[in-house]
């Protein structure tokens, strides 16, 4: 089973996101703030992540950038994850292998997009 | 009698050429000509720019404590002696002064002076070899070439008729050589002055000025580096390529890689590239570049350049591009959240898979909160702009201060209680204002709504008192306080220090315009993050 992380700092957000994950194929722990995340990532390598992007003291793509500095995780992808467009984030993009979700979104949308990376990997 | 080897020569030119002061070289080889050949005086004279006057450059007698011609003063040219030689170019004999030849000639005799020899000084030109500390704009500083006449060296002896061709056979093996020391040591002076105007502005200038080597071994760059990094001088000169270890993390291979594209000559400059570097103090500085590479031999050896400030600038421009972001976001997440719980409700019809009781309560919690949350940001919306266009008017009333206190606080309880936190208040029930009650009831509701959301576990206090300027209001709290730069933007309409904080940062922006609407002023004061906060309003009571 593959293992997901997702920051979020929006519980109701968070409560989406188990209602949709519920009963997939992944293991998915759940974390609410940029420190935590970076935490939980240093105990063990997840093959994929979720980040919302407005989050307080470091905010997702602050994290981001931090990610891809680290060695092991150089190379896993990152789902970016805002109710604002791409194009406000756009200038990130250059800094590797990154997706965009945008809020709302649905269950459809969210499992084909992490298959999608998913499946790259193997 | 003139006797003189080889050795003479030698040692002569041995001093022209070991000393850039002139003088030194000069007293030296007077007195090493004083050896060879017979003189009571001798003065080396330059030409000014225009030709019109000489400067006596070098006066030395052995004999006389006074002369008349003194060092550092210009003669005029005219009739003299010197304006001959330099006419000529050639070697100008005066074989008694008693002749009145010159107008210097009276001069002279006066001092005892009877024979003269005047001999040309030519400068036949050659390459500076000063070290390349900078680089002079050769068009302003050239290097010159040509043969050119810059004075003449005198003999004058107490002698009449003492001078003949064996001194000026003797005179003309060094005057060369004197003359090109003399001019490599005023284009020496010129360079040096030069240099010296241009590390005078180096040395002033508020920008960051440096040229570094391919390596990123500093070997300039002015003081301003400290006022704006907070490292010395030093501690570029020092260590090797440590501009690039200053440099903000996330900003470290944009940098390089620019850097690299000049030191290969892909592109021939930087302009307003903009980077951060870390503080000494840790903090952020945003520094906008302009950088060239240095050339040598078509080589590029390094690159030169200046960084300006331009930290306030940028966050100006951050905040303003973030304040915007900010409402955006601010607008939309509930709308997302609210369109996923529609989207559940869906699903649970067209599935037809009822949703649990828990699950549905809340949903409908969440639908409750988001559209609270849309209509806050709506109402405050609509309020500042209405503030704002200047529409507004005041709707005044005496009431109790202490009766519109005690109803915001009743209003605001139950998210206090939530958050643990405790009301409290001081105010003389005597307070009568005469003031617009909705809207100052409204800006109660904001400043003490503050409080309380950014308090956890703690108290808030509400107290007033009558100055002769008004009634003071303070609402303090022991909550997270606001750091230096909130402090100074608060008041701002969508500021929020904490951007992903719910809220549409429009409250004390609609506060403000509340209490100038009064012709009051409002303002906050904290002893920094963590240290609470303290939001004071003065009111004048009376409004005509
Ligand atoms: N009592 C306080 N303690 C600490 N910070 C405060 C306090 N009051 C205001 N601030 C800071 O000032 C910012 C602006 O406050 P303002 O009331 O204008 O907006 P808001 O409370 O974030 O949103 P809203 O528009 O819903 O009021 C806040 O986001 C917060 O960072
Ligand atoms: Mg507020």
């Amino acid at each position: 089973m593959k293992d997901l992380l997702i920051v979020e700092d929006d519980l109701e957000m968070q409560e989406f996101y188990r209602n949709m994950l519920n009963g997939e194929p992944f293991s998915v722990t759940y974390v609410s703030n940029g420190e935590e995340g970076l935490k939980k990532m240093k105990e063990k390598k997840y093959d994929l992540v979720i980040l919302d992007i407005m989050m307080e003291n470091i905010t997702g793509d602050r994290l981001f950038a931090l990610l891809r500095k680290d060695r092991h995780y150089k190379e896993v992808p990152v789902i970016m994850a805002s109710s604002l467009d791409k194009e406000t984030y756009q200038c990130f993009q250059a800094l590797g292998k990154v997706s965009f979700l945008e809020k709302p979104f649905t269950k459809e949308t969210l499992i084909s997009e992490i298959n999608k990376h998913l499946q790259t990997l193997t | 009698m003139l006797t003189y080897n080889k050795n003479t020569f030698l040692n002569i030119n041995k001093i022209i050429f070991a000393s850039l002061d002139i003088r030194e070289v000069y007293q030296t080889m007077s007195n090493e000509l004083s050896k060879t050949i017979d003189f009571d005086r001798l003065t080396i004279t330059l030409i000014t720019e225009d030709n019109a006057l000489y400067e006596a450059f070098v006066v030395l007698s052995k004999t006389y404590e006074y002369t008349d011609i003194k060092e550092g003063d210009l003669y005029l040219m005219k009739d003299s002696l010197m304006e001959k030689v330099v006419q000529t170019r050639s070697p100008v004999i005066v074989d008694d002064t008693a002749n009145s030849q010159f107008a210097t000639d009276t001069v002279l005799f006066k001092e005892g002076i009877r024979s003269r020899l005047g001999y040309p000084l030519v400068y036949k030109g050659c390459i500076m070899k000063h070290q390349k500390l900078f680089h002079i704009d050769e068009k302003k500083y050239p290097i010159e070439f040509k043969e050119r006449i810059i004075g003449s060296i005198n003999f004058g002896s107490k002698r009449k008729g003492y001078y003949s061709k064996k001194h000026v056979d003797f005179v003309s093996k060094f005057a060369p050589q004197l003359a090109m020391a003399i001019e490599n040591t005023r284009l020496f002076n010129r360079i040096k002055d030069a240099e010296e105007r241009y590390r005078r502005v180096v040395e002033s200038s508020p920008d960051i000025i440096f040229e570094c080597t391919n390596e990123g071994k500093f070997f300039l760059i002015n003081p301003s580096v400290e006022k704006i990094l907070g490292y010395s001088v030093h501690y570029f000169y020092d260590n090797h390529g440590n501009g690039l270890s200053l440099c903000h993390q996330d900003d470290q291979d944009r940098v390089q890689c620019e850097i690299l594209q000049l030191l290969n000559g892909e592109k021939d400059s930087l302009m307003d590239f903009e980077f951060r570097v870390i503080h000494k103090q840790g903090k952020v500085v945003w520094l906008s570049l302009e950088a060239i590479p240095i050339k040598q031999d078509n080589k590029i050896i390094g690159i030169e350049g200046f960084c300006r400030d331009i930290t306030e600038r940028k966050k100006l421009d951050e905040l303003k591009n973030n304040l915007i972001r900010d409402v955006t976001h601010e607008l939309k997440t509930p709308v997302a959240k609210m369109e996923m719980a529609i989207d559940m409700y869906k699903r649970s019809f067209v599935t037809e898979k009822e949703l649990s009781g828990e699950k549905e309560l809340h949903l409908y919690h969440l639908l409750q909160n988001n559209v609270n949350r849309l209509k806050n940001i709506i109402r405050n919306v609509l309020d500042i702009s209405k503030l704002e266009s200047g529409v507004e008017r005041l709707n005044l009333s005496d009431f109790t201060f202490v009766e519109l206190v005690d109803q915001v606080i009743h209003e605001l309880n139950p998210i206090a209680i939530q958050k643990n936190n405790t009301i409290t208040h001081q105010i003389p029930p005597s307070i009568i204002l005469n003031a617009d009650r909705e809207k100052i009831y409204y800006l109660l509701i904001n400043v003490v709504g503050n409080a309380i959301k950014f308090t956890d576990h703690g108290k808030v206090d509400i107290s007033a008192r009558l100055t002769p300027k008004g009634i003071v209001v303070t609402v303090k709290d022991t909550g997270k306080g606001l750091s230096e730069e909130s402090l100074k933007y608060a008041f701002d309409k969508f500021y929020k220090e904490n951007s992903s904080a719910p809220g549409s940062g429009i409250g004390l922006a609609i506060s403000k315009n509340i209490v100038e609407l009064h012709n009051g002023s409002i303002w906050a004061e904290s002893g920094g993050k963590g240290k609470g906060a303290k939001f004071i309003f003065r009111l004048p009571i009376h409004h005509l």
